[in-house]
């Protein structure tokens, strides 16, 4: 793998958002969508990260099993209330569409950051932006993405377990919103019908006891980009569980084994010394000198530090809370740029990849968004 | 080959949807600016990105035009129908849910 800088596309903001891409720019004028630099892959490679990606899945799928058959819940401080929806939803496989493993790659070793497994986004970027940038740059190359495809055949596969509409649950900023339009427009292109609803907009009908839209009419079919743990968190989170069955919530709230950092450890455990693994604990730092400290609920990157030479260097602890230690990962660094892979599965399978830069190690939210090819 | 043949330009499409939305609803309710003016209900579905900030505001009077102010009202649904709304939401704090 390679980074090259290029001149960026004239007019490059306007072009990436006529395809969608409205949140290109970061609020200190810097580019978030950045293609004044590409990573360039070999097939190979690419060969690799996609196996990678299938085995890990696999792994992902066999610590499910585990957690539930040893009641590791509430050692990954998932709500106790939330234990018999999650074996339940485990059993019964009821819809899922798609996450994102973030991967370590420096061009030698593959290893599991972790799995954004309930609400992934840079979706958007990943499937449509990179594509028209391939096209336009260089249509002769290829990209780790098939996301779109594969995202409207999973679609079509739902068509006959979901209630019409499908509702799309956002809340907050651009890039959700971004992020849920453009899963509802593949849902539409395989033959769906989407409803957008904000979700202090979800309405709880008591005599129905059921969720119902802004018409007071009934969700069956819900995709929420809102983390299972905020929906039981807050004062509907009874009705949430109350309703699963009679909703399709999409991710199911089994991904909640997933998405919690916890998984990390577990997998250690169960595979350990896997070299697509990083040594994780959730019992403290045991024998690592150079790792990551993560809440198991974090997200995009906060409270999470990272400390070397037992030092914490860089990053904010969050006191109090539950985490998991994780051995620093050695991550691609060109030019002051640090990469992470973030290398999607559709329905289970492998669809393609993005690449997000840091100038730290901790990748957040900010972290730059670099376009990939392979040839 | 592991690219997707083709990407249809839709999605912006896709966002022109947003403005279409519910006309008629439980219980009336505005689309209004920070100082509690109406202004179209397209601003209250789809994100800002100008950084301006829109809300919607049920019950209350007003003149029901857009640029007229709202008195009274509430940030969020009543229950009188046997809905309650705003259940959900609180979570992010305009950070949004995802990852």
């Amino acid at each position: 793998m390679r980074r090259h800088t290029i001149a960026p596309r004239k007019h490059w903001q306007a072009t990436v958002a006529r395809t969608g891409l409205t949140c290109h720019t970061l609020d200190d004028g810097t580019p978030y969508w950045d293609e004044s630099a590409y990573w360039e892959f070999s097939a190979a490679e690419v060969d690799r990260l996609e196996a990678a990606t299938a085995q890990i899945q696999e792994m992902a799928l066999a610590a499910g099993d585990h957690i539930l058959d040893h009641n590791r819940l509430e050692e990954m401080k998932i709500p106790s209330a939330a234990a018999a929806r999650i074996r339940e939803t485990w059993n019964s496989e009821p819809p899922a569409l798609y996450g994102r493993l973030d991967l370590a790659y420096d061009g030698r070793q593959i290893k599991l950051l972790e799995y954004n497994a309930d609400t992934p986004t840079a979706l958007v970027e990943a499937a449509v932006t990179q594509w028209y940038w391939l096209e336009d740059c260089f249509p002769k190359a290829d990209q780790f993405n098939s996301l779109h495809e594969k995202l409207v055949a999973k679609w079509q596969d739902l068509l006959p377990y979901l209630q019409q509409p499908v509702y799309f649950g956002h809340d907050g900023s651009e890039e959700d919103f971004l992020t849920v339009s453009y899963l509802r427009d593949t849902a539409q292109q395989a033959g769906h019908k989407t409803v957008p609803i904000a979700m202090h907009d979800l309405g709880w009908e008591t005599a129905g006891a059921r969720f119902v839209d802004l018409d007071c009419k009934p969700i069956q079919s819900l995709f929420k980009l809102y983390p299972w743990e905020w929906l039981l968190g807050e004062e509907f989170g009874p009705h949430a569980l109350e309703s699963i069955g009679a909703v399709n919530w999409m991710e199911p709230i089994w991904k909640m084994m997933w998405s919690n950092k916890a998984l990390l450890a577990i997998l250690w455990e169960l595979y350990p010394n896997h070299e697509l693994l990083l040594p994780a604990y959730l019992d403290g730092s045991r024998n690592l000198q150079d790792y990551v400290k993560k809440p198991l609920y974090g997200r995009e990157g906060e409270g999470v530090t990272v400390f070397r030479n037992w030092v914490a260097e860089e990053g904010d602890t969050e006191e109090g809370v539950a985490c998991v230690y994780q051995k620093l990962a050695s991550l691609a660094v060109e030019e002051g740029n640090t990469a992470v892979i973030g290398s999607w599965l559709v329905d289970g399978e492998p669809a393609g990849m993005g690449i997000r830069e840091s100038s730290g190690t901790i990748s957040n939210n900010t972290s730059r968004f670099v376009p990939h090819l392979f040839r | 080959m592991r690219k997707s043949k083709e990407v249809p330009l839709t999605v912006l499409a896709a966002l022109a949807l947003f403005v279409t939305g519910c006309h008629e609803t439980p219980e009336s309710r505005n689309c209004v600016d920070e100082q509690g003016r109406i202004v179209p209900d397209t601003n209250c579905q789809a994100y800002s990105s100008t950084g301006a900030h829109y809300h919607y505001l049920y019950g209350g009077a007003s003149g029901g035009h857009v640029g007229d102010a709202v008195v009274g009202g509430s940030a969020t649904p009543s229950s009188s129908s046997g809905v309650s709304r705003g259940g959900f939401g609180g979570g992010s704090g305009g950070e949004g849910g995802g990852e």
